[in-house]
């Protein structure tokens, strides 16, 4: 029987806007195609080898709460480099996609300093001012074009941005009227994306499964995956697609 | 204060209520004419606020009532709206031609994020906050700047404070009002404590120094009783303690007398503690709480039964994760057969993001029980979709006509709970009313 092996980081703080729901959708899916999804969480000051995972959850949660486990999480940089190494993927929403960058300025202008595995940054919108509401983007990974549905809900503001995950179709994205939303390099996928993310995107969580079935079994590929019978998504994604007036083809970038 | 705010409060409302409208728009305009027109009146007697994320509506309901059954005038926003200028809507309209307000005590239900705009502008002699909770996130912010936006106003208030003393993010109110008295009302502990909290909850940190919170027990949620060990803040002394909570039975005992309240939940036996605080401050006789216990009305859309023909549809109103597992577990608790029809909706007073539905403990009535959940209103498709991923074994359907919903539901089963977000609510008990008038 095939086995992921997946850490929910800080799952008692990073819990913003039901961002369990990627965990519970990343199971579901695993388990109807037979795969073992076993997870653990990881909390402040527990001790884990995150290489030991194939792959690596972590939500968004609010400013202050954030900045307690600013000192636990810088004190894991190198087993983080170690993991990500090693191939194990890194699925980060929100808050978790900004403490990969180089900083991040909370609402307060204080500058908290990330892990600087990518070259961006996230400074907070003026006057507080937040980025708010349904967002529909356009990701490319790894060769393939997804339409991903979502809801944004972010006073940060991502710049420098080296490899977008992909390109707005409706929303904001990485900054007020960015064009391009979230990271990808192939290891971290980081992404402002709420609502919670997977559900509505069940291609995308099979891509997150499959990139973490790919650290034991290289040549593994999404489409491996049987399909699944699941009639509710499409309705979801309707409601919203045809609100804003769009279809289910992504635009090819 | 200028009369001709005033006037122009008076003369639109009778206009407006011509027209059939009314609600906040006289304030507004009297607020336009008059930005300080709050400032001016004059009170008889005493103002009291009550804000909160849940629960403010029944506790202010209670409060007047609770001053009305002891015989005095009140003056309230009971049918109006929360936000400032509903409020001065009201308090104009009942305001006299010297600006004096006609009542003995003036009742007020304010939106949390409209604290700032009313507490300074009103002589208040009490404000009264039950809890904070995430609540509508994209409307109301991350809950940090709301509860700052609240302190912000507290250093120059000298009224009473009563707050829900299990709460830590209303117990930390007090350490910015120091020219406040600050009085607590809580729950102690019985048989529905206890110590591991899995609901998504606030305040898991030390609001004064950051560190992590200890919990002796949890009641819901995070309120409970807490302490930090490392700098001591924590629940303090309660004026007034409620003890031996039947939920079932919906009493509780308090100065070892019991009562029995017509709402059910934990969080409603809130709310009857912070009107015990009320009647304690203001000297209130208890046979005006009794008798307000007695004739208190069901408000719409809070367990509210419809009976037929043996058959019982109950609506409930949900809005955010707290509010909405509370109603999980009344329907955890009803063993008998049931369906369960879920009108979610996403428009702004809804809140535009659904994802609560994943704070939500929906699992507590996917059991063998539950013969089918329908899905209905603008975000049906991801309401089934979060019963599909909590892995509900049923029937499961989507229903767009809340109507054919209802009466779907109630052919599969004698007992149907139907669970609506705010906008969905009227349109339910509409639909629930055709079906089982």
């Amino acid at each position: 029987m095939m086995k992921i092996k997946c850490a929910w980081m800080y799952h008692d703080i990073m819990d913003l806007y039901g961002d369990k729901g990627n965990i519970m959708t990343l199971q579901k899916r695993a388990k109807e195609r037979g795969i073992d999804f076993e997870y653990r969480t990881v909390g402040i000051g527990e001790p884990a080898d995150l290489s030991e995972f194939d792959l690596v959850f972590m939500g968004g949660g609010a400013d202050k709460e954030q900045e307690a486990l600013i000192p636990d999480l810088l004190s894991r940089k190198e087993n983080i480099q170690k993991a990500l190494d090693e191939k194990t993927f890194f699925l980060l929403i929100c808050g978790g996609y900004q403490l990969f960058g180089q900083y991040y300025e909370t609402a307060n202008h204080d500058k908290v300093p990330g892990l600087q595995f990518a070259d961006y940054y996230t400074a907070t919108g003026k006057g507080r001012s937040r980025c708010i509401g349904n967002i529909v983007i356009d990701a490319t990974l790894d060769g393939e074009t997804l339409r991903l549905i979502g809801f944004e809900n972010h006073g940060g503001q991502t710049e420098n941005v080296a490899h977008p995950l992909g390109k707005v179709v409706h929303g904001n994205g990485n900054a007020f009227n960015a064009g391009y939303e979230g990271y990808y390099d192939g290891r971290i996928l980081g992404t402002y994306l709420h609502g919670p993310l997977l559900p509505k995107n069940g291609e995308l969580a099979d891509f997150v499964l499959s990139k973490a079935i790919q650290k034991k079994n290289p040549d593994f590929k999404r489409q491996d995956l049987a399909p699944i019978d699941n009639p509710w998504e499409e309705p979801a994604r309707k409601a919203l697609l045809e609100r804003f007036h769009l279809n289910e083809n992504p635009e090819q970038m | 204060m200028s009369k001709l705010s005033i006037l122009a409060a008076k003369v639109s409302y009778s206009l407006l209520s011509l027209a059939g409208r009314g609600g906040s728009l006289p304030g507004s305009i009297a607020l336009k004419l008059d930005p300080n027109s709050l400032k001016g009146l004059k009170f008889n007697g005493p103002v009291i606020l009550v804000t909160g994320t849940n629960g403010k509506t029944s506790t202010a309901n209670m409060i007047s009532s609770l001053f009305e059954k002891a015989g005095k005038k009140v003056v309230s926003n009971r049918k109006g709206d929360n936000l400032k200028a509903g409020i001065t809507s009201v308090l104009l309209q009942n305001a006299k031609g010297n600006g004096e307000v006609d009542a003995d005590v003036v009742v007020l239900e304010v939106d949390e994020l409209n604290v700032r705009h009313v507490l300074p502008y009103l002589p208040v002699s009490a404000f009264v906050v039950n809890n904070f909770f995430r609540d509508q996130l994209d409307r109301a912010r991350e809950m940090e700047q709301l509860i700052e936006s609240i302190e912000g106003v507290l250093p120059e208030y000298t009224g009473t404070l009563i707050l829900n003393g299990n709460d830590p993010n209303t117990v930390r109110l007090a350490l910015k009002a120091p020219k406040a008295k600050a009085r607590y009302f809580g729950i102690d502990r019985n048989k529905y404590s206890f110590t591991e909290s899995k609901e998504a909850s606030e305040g898991k940190f030390c609001p004064v120094c950051g560190h992590r919170l200890e919990y002796d027990y949890y009641q819901y949620s995070h309120i409970g009783r807490f302490h930090c060990p490392n700098c001591g803040f924590a629940s303090p002394s309660m004026e007034v303690l409620l003890k031996d909570i039947d939920l079932n039975r919906q009493t509780f005992l308090f100065n070892d007398k019991k009562f029995k309240g017509p709402y059910e939940g934990m969080y409603s036996m809130y709310n009857y503690a912070a009107v015990l605080a009320v009647l304690d401050q203001f000297n209130l006789p208890m046979a005006a709480f009794e008798k307000m216990l007695k004739d208190a009305p069901r408000p719409a859309g809070r367990n509210e039964r419809f009976k037929k023909d043996g058959k019982e549809v109950i609506l409930n109103l949900v809005k955010n994760p707290t509010g909405a597992n509370e109603v999980m577990k009344v329907i955890e608790r009803d063993g008998t057969q049931k369906a369960v029809v879920i009108v979610l909706n996403d428009h702004e007073q809804d809140g535009t993001d659904v994802s609560w539905i994943y704070d939500t403990q929906f699992e507590k009535f996917m059991n063998p029980q539950t013969e089918c959940v329908i899905c209905s209103g603008t975000r049906a498709g991801d309401m089934a979709l979060r019963m599909y991923y909590g892995g509900y074994k049923g029937d499961l359907s989507i229903e767009p006509d809340i109507e054919a919903a209802v009466r779907k539901a109630a052919e599969k089963a004698d007992t149907v709970y139907v669970a609506a977000t705010y906008t969905a609510l009227l349109p339910s008990r509409k639909a629930i009313g055709k079906v089982m008038g």
